[in-house]
């Protein structure tokens, strides 16, 4: 069981959340990045050994997003909750 | 073993959904009509009837007896709320069930993953969570709590509710 941080409910059970992915890198320009670039922004999924930033949506309390580190070796959430909206 | 608790489906009330920020729902409103805004996330604060519930970031759920809808519904005018609010009369879209008894603490932690423990929910808490996998408001009553659902969950939850009380 992991308990999540919300920025305007206080921890509470990741079962109240659904996961919204990974944050990823800001989108590059599609002109002027590499295909290689390109490809690896759409397709790859960062999959850390260790702190991941990741969004999570509290759908079944206040229906805020938040935005926490959690630590792909212990599940632990480290740093949270970012950002709230 | 059985619970010493017991639950009954309450009658339809009166509920209005207001989103937008305090003030501008004030200005729209009246501040003589609401009962006054929970200063705390997840808090009700209730006068003459009315209770409104901080229910999550610029979102509040007023509630009153069903008899008082159209009085309410007359004051908000929902229909020409100003772009910067949404008022929603969401009466019948949830189903209020009443669990009270010695156990109701034991039967809610069966369904409810929050800690319901005085000193965590108090008198004039109420937070949407879940309830038997569902999403429910829940809240404080005389002798137990008060859980909402959207009503077309209201007999899933009545058969959840029975098989946890035998
Ligand atoms: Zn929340």
């Amino acid at each position: 069981m992991m308990l999540i941080p919300c920025p305007f409910c206080g921890h509470r059970n990741e079962s109240e959340f659904a996961y919204g992915g990974p944050v990823k890198p800001d989108r590059p320009d599609p002109h002027a990045a590499s295909d290689e670039d390109w490809v690896d922004w759409l397709t790859t999924v960062p999959n850390p050994l260790g702190p991941v930033e990741e969004r999570w949506w509290h759908v079944k309390g206040c229906g805020t997003w938040l935005t926490i580190w959690r630590d792909t070796r212990t599940h632990c959430v480290v740093e949270g909750s970012g950002d709230a909206g | 073993m059985s619970y010493n608790a017991s639950f009954e489906r309450l009658p339809i009330s009166a509920c209005f959904d207001l989103k937008g920020a305090e003030n501008a729902l004030v200005e729209w409103i009246g501040a003589e009509i609401l009962p006054g805004f929970p200063t705390e996330a997840n808090r009700r604060r209730s006068a003459d009837g009315l209770s409104l519930d901080h229910v999550g970031p610029r979102h509040w759920l007023l509630h009153a007896d069903i008899d008082r809808e159209d009085e309410l519904n007359a004051a908000l005018r929902p229909h020409l709320a100003p772009a910067e609010v949404s008022i929603v009369r969401i009466s019948d879209t949830m189903t209020t069930f009443r669990v009270a008894g010695a156990d109701v603490a034991h039967v809610l932690a069966i369904g409810c993953p929050l800690d319901l423990h005085e000193t965590a929910f108090p008198e004039d808490a109420v937070t949407f969570t879940e309830f038997f996998g569902q999403k429910a408001l829940v809240r404080r009553c005389a002798g137990g709590f008060d859980v909402s659902v959207e009503q077309s969950y209201g007999d899933m939850m009545e058969d959840c509710l029975t098989r946890a009380l035998r």
